[in-house]
Formats: structure tokens, C-alpha cells, sequence
């Protein structure tokens, strides 16, 4: 099948943002016409499916649940008012999502999470909250992106898929393009990929290196027992033969720069993140032969950037607890999915986020009993769950705003084209719910 | 073979991210794109089962009907991959063991052929939550348009 090229278009807007994955790519251009986004250049599949939406199933308008349980159209004042008295009277309320949006709205979730007492949390608590424990035990050998287009000739994707999840990383980042020590760019750089699946990142890589699932840390145990120089007496480990594992191991001393990426494929299993405690103290030995370092791959484009803006406002990443009205975090206590299990949470906020793609059944099974707002751009799952359903806009397309890339370098993305009419930014709904609740507070003489 | 164990992998697939960020969850084709099981074709073999016929997935924590794939990753016996989505959801585990991340990947199930409907998501969420259900009787699907009123 070939499309040809679009050709239609009055006006080109170069260097936006993608707000589609830990890549943020910035090199997006959008062909408009009418002031409308007919198409878009340099953007992977993902990140222009998301830029050219499906309008069908667009929320456009503010809705509340009547008592036939049909979501009802209503008017902002309505369901602003609505939201804030069901927040204001919860004793444990959740305010959950926050990776798809800018910097600027999450700032006004912390003041709302603060005088509510919510907990706040984000999309790391299902995926890479397990890798910033373990930054916090170990530490983190940091990189940027431009260090690794720049100097690596090793690169090894563990655990993770970026040919599916982050399409542009290998062309845009890591594997092909040319940098200044990798003159040949592909041909200058080694590619290894550790996953138990053959996955479309192992088809274009050097080697694909199988291991069995959950049998992960004891890998990474016996390629750190090795490097400190014990020898290896089983015929093989995690279902890799004890050649490989040296072979590997020799790959990896002789590089000049190595790059090791990681994914959800050694946080999802069962050593979550002791796993990534031992990764990070194999690239600490590995620095002493050569150059190493190590990056998540964040799904999100601002998943990052919401563990940074609320370590920096408040000490903690995801999963702070503000109901003794002071910041509090404990893992498995004050996060997301643990708290529901428990069935604890009274009132469940979803902002740029859906549930009902991200949570385990059992988990989701208690949202059943308790009142749910969503503030999201399209109809999803979660919206058949939901009691209030906020229309929001899309941040990088209507709304301005800032976001994290995944090696913490921030970028700033672009409003190219009117949001929809009564659609409102994340950060108008979230101020506005703010004000009612400090109203409802004074008239509550609760100040 | 009637029923086979089998463990449990999920995760993005690009065509399934596609639909998701689109933003057309409740249409056809997301579920076309989400509700499958990938399998090795030998363990496929096993079960006398084809693509796109149907498999009915039973783990500890639900039970789910999805299409059936031939892997493009195989060799993987004795492992479905599920892109991850609403119906992956019902069936992989929420332990956390108090490490916040529930164990998405590497959960066991047992697999058996079906002759059972996948459903479309608004269907799905309905069946599976009954949060709004007024009865039990769902014969009748939501639909892939969302249902709502409009204001007068």
C-alpha cells in the first residue's frame, strides 16, 4: 500500500514537540490547512496517530452520570461544582495520572492534592516506580541522549521493546544516526538486545541474547559474579548458555562508551526493583573498564517529569500521601494500585490518564464503588466508569506547556492549532476545582 | 489437548499503542488490535487452533475470551504475548508485593478453545465491572460509538 505524499496544506509549522513518548522528539512538523492539522513530517506512527486524532470519539463536551447511569452533557459551572463538593467531602481521595500533561498542570495538582489531602500519583507507580526505588538505593549512573548519538559504540536494550514503544529511539538516538566520535553511525555501534521475545528491537539488532521470564535477577547476578572475577560453573543461567554469558561479558568490558537501556520487562516481573538495584551496580563494575551508563525507557512524555516536579516540590517522585497535610511517601502504602487493592481510596481522579487500560482487574474492580472524574481528550475505558468526564485539551497541540524528556532534559512544547471549543487545558480545570474547594473550605469555616 | 498451561507475557505492541493514542478505543479495530493472544505456532499446533479463531484465557485472578495470532516472535513455547489493554487486564495479576507495581509479565494461566464473542470494549467494561448494569442481561453490545446524552 503507498499513500502519497500530502500536498494540501497552506501553512507548515516546524520544530514542535511529539507528545507521544519519553523520546519527545522536537523535530515534528505540522502541515496546516484551515487551522486544522491535515498532516504531519518526521513523526514515528505512534506519535502521528496521536497527533492526528480520531475526532469521533473526542470528549467535547462536560458530562455527569444521571440516575440511569447514561453520562449526561452539562456545563462546566455543573460539573466543576460537582467534582469539588465529591472531592472536598472524600477522606481519602486519589489523584492519579498526570503523564500526559505539562509541568504547569501538574503544579496545580500538588496545590490541589495539598488541600485536599489527596495522594498524588502518576503512571510510575505501574511502570518505572520500581526503577526509582532502586535509584534511590543504589543510585543512578546518568546519560543524556545526545551523549549516546555522540560516543556509544555499545548499546544493549534490556527488558525493553523500543521498536514498538518508542519507534524513533534507535533512528533518531541510539542505533543509526552519525555522531561526532561515530562517524558511520549503524556500522560504528554494537546492538544488543536481552529480552525472553524475539522482538522487532532484536530483529534489527546484532545479537538477541534469550533469557527465561522472572529468571531475570539471577541473570544479572551471574554477569556481575563473573566481572568480579568468579568463574561460572553451571552450563548455563536464566536459559543462556555459559558461553554466551562470557562472550557478553567481553563485549561489554572492551567497549569505549556503553549505553544500557532498560524497560518494564525487568520492572514488571516478579524481583521488581531488586532487579534494577543489581543492573545499576553491574554498570557500576562495569566502570571499571570502561565507560558505562544507563537510562529507563519512559513511556509517557511527561511521566518524567512529574517524578522531578514533585521531588522537587515535595522530596518524593509518585505516590506522596498529603492527608497528615505534610508530604509523605511510602512504597506499598501511599501508591496507586495498592491502595485500591485495599480498597481504601473513597474518590478517584484520572488526569491524562485511563485506568482502565493501565490497572489489573482486581485493582480497577473498586472503582466500582466510588466516585470517579476523569479529565481526559478522548473517550476510553475508563469513561465507562466514570461519574464526571472533564474534556481536556492536548498538550504540544492546543496547549502550551513544559515536559520532561527521559534523560530529564526539559522541552518546551508548542500550541499549534485552537483547542475545540468548550474544551478546557488541564491546567484551567484543575485551577478552577482549586478555587471551588477553597471556597467550599471558607464557607466551611475549615480555613 | 483440551487445555494447556501457559504463562502470561504482556506489553506494548505498536499496532495496539497506534489505535490506543488515536484515540479509538471503543471502535473494532482496537479490539482487533488488543484483544489477542500471540502463540507459538507449535504450541497453536497443540490445540488444533488457527488465527483468529478464539481462546478462552483462565488465571487466577479472571478469565477472558481473545483472538488467537501466530506469533512473528516465536520460537516462545509455553508463553502467550497480550498486548496490554482492558482484556490483558482481567487476566494478569494485581500482587504488588508491596513494591507498587503489579506483576504484569511472567503470570500462569490456562488456555482452552472457545467458541465464546470477544467483546468490544464498552461491553467489556460493562460485563466485567457492572458498574453501571442495571440487570445481568447483556445481550444486547454498547456498540463502537460512545453512548451518551446531549444537552438540549
Amino acid at each position: 500500500m503507498t499513500e502519497k505524499p500530502i500536498t494540501d496544506y497552506d501553512e507548515e509549522i516546524k520544530n514542535c514537540s511529539c507528545s507521544y513518548c519519553g523520546n519527545n522528539c522536537d523535530d515534528i512538523t505540522y502541515l496546516l490547512k484551515d487551522k486544522k492539522i491535515v498532516g504531519v513530517r518526521h513523526a514515528c506512527r505512534l506519535g502521528a496517530s496521536k497527533i492526528i486524532n480520531d475526532e469521533d470519539q473526542r470528549l467535547l463536551n462536560p458530562m455527569i452520570r444521571n440516575t440511569e447511569g447514561i453520562l449526561e452533557e452539562t456545563t462546566w459551572t455543573i460539573a466543576l461544582d460537582k467534582t469539588a463538593e465529591l472531592l472536598s467531602k472524600s477522606t481519602r481521595p486519589i489523584l492519579y495520572g498526570w503523564g500526559e500533561t505539562s509541568i504547569e498542570a501538574i503544579k496545580q495538582g500538588i496545590n490541589l492534592a495539598e488541600i485536599t489531602g489527596s495522594v498524588m500519583d502518576n503512571q510510575s507507580t505501574i511502570c518505572h516506580g520500581a526503577s526509582i526505588q532502586a535509584f534511590q538505593n543504589v543510585g543512578h549512573p546518568v546519560m543524556t541522549l545526545g551523549e549516546v548519538k555522540n560516543r556509544a559504540d555499545v548499546i544493549i536494550y534490556m527488558g525493553t521493546n523500543p521498536m514498538d514503544d518508542h519507534p524513533r529511539h534507535l533512528s533518531r538516538y541510539t542505533a543509526f544516526p552519525e555522531g561526532f566520535f561515530r562517524r558511520n553511525g549503524r556500522e560504528d555501534r554494537t546492538i544488543i538486545t536481552i529480552d525472553p521475545k524475539y522482538t522487532n528491537t532484536a530483529k534489527v539488532s546484532d545479537e538477541w541474547i534469550k533469557f527465561n521470564i522472572n529468571e531475570d535477577y539471577t541473570f544479572l547476578n551471574a554477569l556481575r559474579s563473573i566481572l568480579k572475577g568468579n568463574e561460572l560453573k553451571d552450563e548455563e543461567v536464566a536459559g543462556v548458555s555459559r558461553e554466551k554469558i562470557y562472550e557478553l561479558i567481553e563485549i561489554m568490558k572492551n567497549a569505549e562508551y556503553g549505553a544500557l537501556f532498560f524497560g518494564l520487562g525487568l520492572t514488571q516481573t516478579l524481583a521488581k526493583q531488586r532487579n534494577i538495584d543489581i543492573l545499576i551496580q553491574l554498570v557500576e563494575d562495569l566502570n571499571q573498564y570502561s565507560k558505562w551508563s544507563m537510562l529507563p525507557m519512559r513511556g509517557f512524555f511527561n511521566v518524567n517529569g512529574f517524578n522531578i516536579a514533585m521531588t522537587s516540590e515535595t522530596g518524593y517522585p509518585y505516590g506522596v500521601d498529603f492527608a497528615r497535610g505534610y508530604p509523605r511517601y511510602m512504597v506499598g502504602e501511599t501508591t496507586t494500585i495498592d491502595l485500591l487493592n485495599r480498597r481504601e481510596p473513597d474518590f478517584f481522579m484520572a488526569i491524562s490518564a485511563d485506568p482502565g487500560v493501565q490497572f489489573p482487574g482486581y485493582s480497577i474492580q473498586h472503582l466500582t464503588n466510588i466516585p470517579t472524574v476523569q479529565i481526559d481528550t478522548h473517550w476510553g475505558p475508563y469513561t465507562e466508569l466514570s461519574d464526571i468526564v472533564l474534556p481536556s485539551t492536548r498538550v504540544g497541540v492546543e496547549t502550551e506547556g513544559t515536559a520532561y524528556r527521559m534523560d530529564s532534559i526539559p522541552i518546551y512544547m508548542k500550541k499549534v492549532i485552537d483547542k475545540q471549543e468548550n474544551c478546557h487545558s488541564d491546567e484551567w480545570i484543575l485551577s478552577e476545582i482549586y478555587r471551588r474547594i477553597l471556597q467550599i473550605k471558607e464557607t466551611n469555616g475549615d480555613n | 489437548m483440551k487445555e494447556m498451561d501457559i504463562i502470561i507475557n504482556t506489553g506494548t505492541s505498536i499496532i495496539q499503542a497506534f489505535y490506543e493514542k488515536k484515540g479509538s478505543t471503543l471502535k473494532k479495530e482496537y479490539m482487533q488490535a488488543t484483544a489477542v493472544a500471540f502463540m507459538d505456532p507449535i504450541d497453536m499446533k497443540k490445540l488444533s487452533l488457527n488465527p483468529c479463531d478464539k481462546i478462552e484465557v483462565t488465571s487466577k485472578w479472571g478469565q477472558v475470551t481473545l483472538f488467537v495470532d501466530k506469533s512473528h516472535d516465536a520460537p516462545h513455547e509455553g508463553m502467550i504475548f497480550i498486548p496490554k489493554g482492558p482484556w490483558a487486564n482481567i487476566i494478569i495479576s494485581p500482587e504488588t508485593y508491596c513494591c507498587n507495581v503489579p506483576t504484569f509479565k511472567g503470570v500462569p494461566a490456562k488456555i482452552r478453545k472457545t467458541e465464546n464473542n470477544v467483546l468490544l470494549v464498552a461491553d467489556l467494561m460493562r460485563k466485567t465491572y457492572k458498574k453501571y448494569a442495571k440487570n445481568d442481561d447483556f445481550r444486547e453490545s454498547l456498540g463502537e460509538k460512545p453512548i451518551f446524552k446531549k444537552m438540549e
